[in-house]
């Protein structure tokens, strides 16, 4: 069942176009990562299904409504990202107190958990804490909080590598136990890949593309070689990327449509064939049309 | 297991292999009750879809078989499949591998199957 809904949803901040015509369905008990370049509308579109921005125009539904000014969705969804407005006042286990009084599926002892193995002092308040603390403060809330649909937005934004890795374990842990609807957006595709079912890309504020994370893994695929061996290869095929590495040596990312047979050829003709990780694909599939970063320095 | 997560094999292929190893060593028997995809995805911190997956490629090629409402078990037959699949995928392609290397280094028939037979001969001293 799909619980999020969206047609041709469009979002404009004055003369800019944040979200551009984007259609796309979230099944229900899913986790979905949505990826895409700084930018490209990742939080405006998960402020609208949060109902804290209104569209401009097209149409989105979360459980069949209108998000906007819903009480019904505020009630069963839960936002997290690092502008969250905490109490100055309250201590940390307070404010965790005051989270099962707004969250019918509040889970107290997993809070108290979360707070004593990330080492957060109870009595601490929310304004002392370094930006990788309040993150992870911010989602032991999105975790306790046990909310039908639980959108993070940018969760791991100054947390170290440890923090980040028990996060994900964490997260998928109560996501076994308690299924829910899960979005989250990340640049760290690599790190959060393993949990996730699908994948959102959008670029410019529309979909890019949107499949089943193994799909996606399986996307691409990497040729390097020599040059005029490649350009017969890849004549007709999707090229997603091209680099130049050392003389006459090339290395494409196509889409993966090669047969078997044509696979064995390709070998046999001395091209190394390489896998192409999802987040590799995602950089290659929204990077820029300028020609990189080089591009700057060669004064092109 | 570790997972290997470099992306050269599909996690939902490396799920069904290790679970390939663990009826063929005997660790689960046949008939027996094997990991539903919920455990999968919390031994190896993946998401349950992909664990189905991997359950699933099993289940299509008669290595697992369903039970409405009780979960996944293993064949009767699975070891014997499951060294028949091996033989016919992993092995030709070895061979493969062996053939069109030897094509290029121009190792004619006879010398390439002497080679294999010293190899064996070597495996056999060494047990």
């Amino acid at each position: 069942m799909s619980i999020i809904e969206c047609r041709d949803l469009t979002k404009n901040f004055g003369k800019i176009r944040a979200l551009n015509n984007l259609s796309f369905n979230i099944e229900e008990n899913t986790i979905t990562g949505l990826v895409g370049r700084n930018g490209a509308g990742k939080s405006t579109l998960l402020k609208i299904m949060a109902g804290y921005l209104q569209k401009t125009e097209g149409e989105i539904k979360v459980w069949g409504e209108d998000p906007f000014n819903n009480l019904q969705v505020s009630a069963n969804m839960i936002f997290i990202d690092d502008n969250m407005p905490m109490p100055q006042t309250l201590s940390l286990i307070e404010i965790l107190e005051w989270g099962s009084k707004f969250y019918k599926n509040w889970d107290m002892d997993i809070a108290r958990g979360l707070l004593d193995y990330f080492s957060l002092a109870p009595g601490h308040f929310h304004s002392h804490l370094s930006r990788g603390l309040k993150s992870t403060f911010n989602v032991i809330v999105g975790i306790a909080a046990r909310c039908p649909l639980t959108l993070l937005d940018e969760p791991t934004t100054g947390m170290d590598a440890a923090v980040r890795k028990d996060f994900y374990r964490a997260l998928l842990k109560d996501y076994l136990k308690h299924p829910r609807t899960i979005i989250v957006s990340s640049h760290l595709l690599n790190e959060i890949q393993d949990i996730l079912e699908e994948v959102l890309l959008i670029r410019e504020g529309a979909k890019y593309l949107h499949m089943s994370i193994s799909d996606l893994k399986e996307y691409g695929i990497g040729l390097l070689g020599k040059k005029e061996i490649l350009e017969k290869i890849i004549e007709g095929e999707e090229v997603f990327h091209r680099e130049e590495l050392g003389k006459d040596t090339y290395y494409y990312v196509i889409r993966n449509t090669l047969k078997d047979q044509k696979v064995q050829e390709i070998k046999l003709a001395g091209v190394e064939i390489k896998p192409v990780t999802a987040e590799d694909l995602c950089v290659y599939l929204t990077a820029g049309k300028k020609g990189g970063i080089d591009s700057v320095f060669n004064g092109k | 297991m570790k997972l290997n997560t470099d992306g050269t094999k599909p996690l939902y292929v490396q799920i069904s292999q290790w679970l390939e190893t663990e009826i063929l060593s005997g660790n689960i028997q046949k008939d027996e009750k094997i990991y539903s995809q919920y455990q999968l995805a919390e031994m190896f911190n993946i998401n349950p879809a992909t664990a189905a997956k991997g359950l699933n490629i099993l289940a299509d090629e008669g290595i697992l078989y369903k039970r409405r409402g009780l979960g996944m078990f293993v064949s009767p037959r699975a070891k014997e499949k499951i060294l028949k699949k091996r033989k016919n995928d992993t092995l030709r392609q070895l061979v493969w591998e062996l053939v069109t290397e030897s094509e290029h280094l121009g190792v004619e028939e006879e010398e390439l199957f002497k080679m294999i037979r010293e190899v064996k001969e070597e495996g056999r001293d060494d047990k």
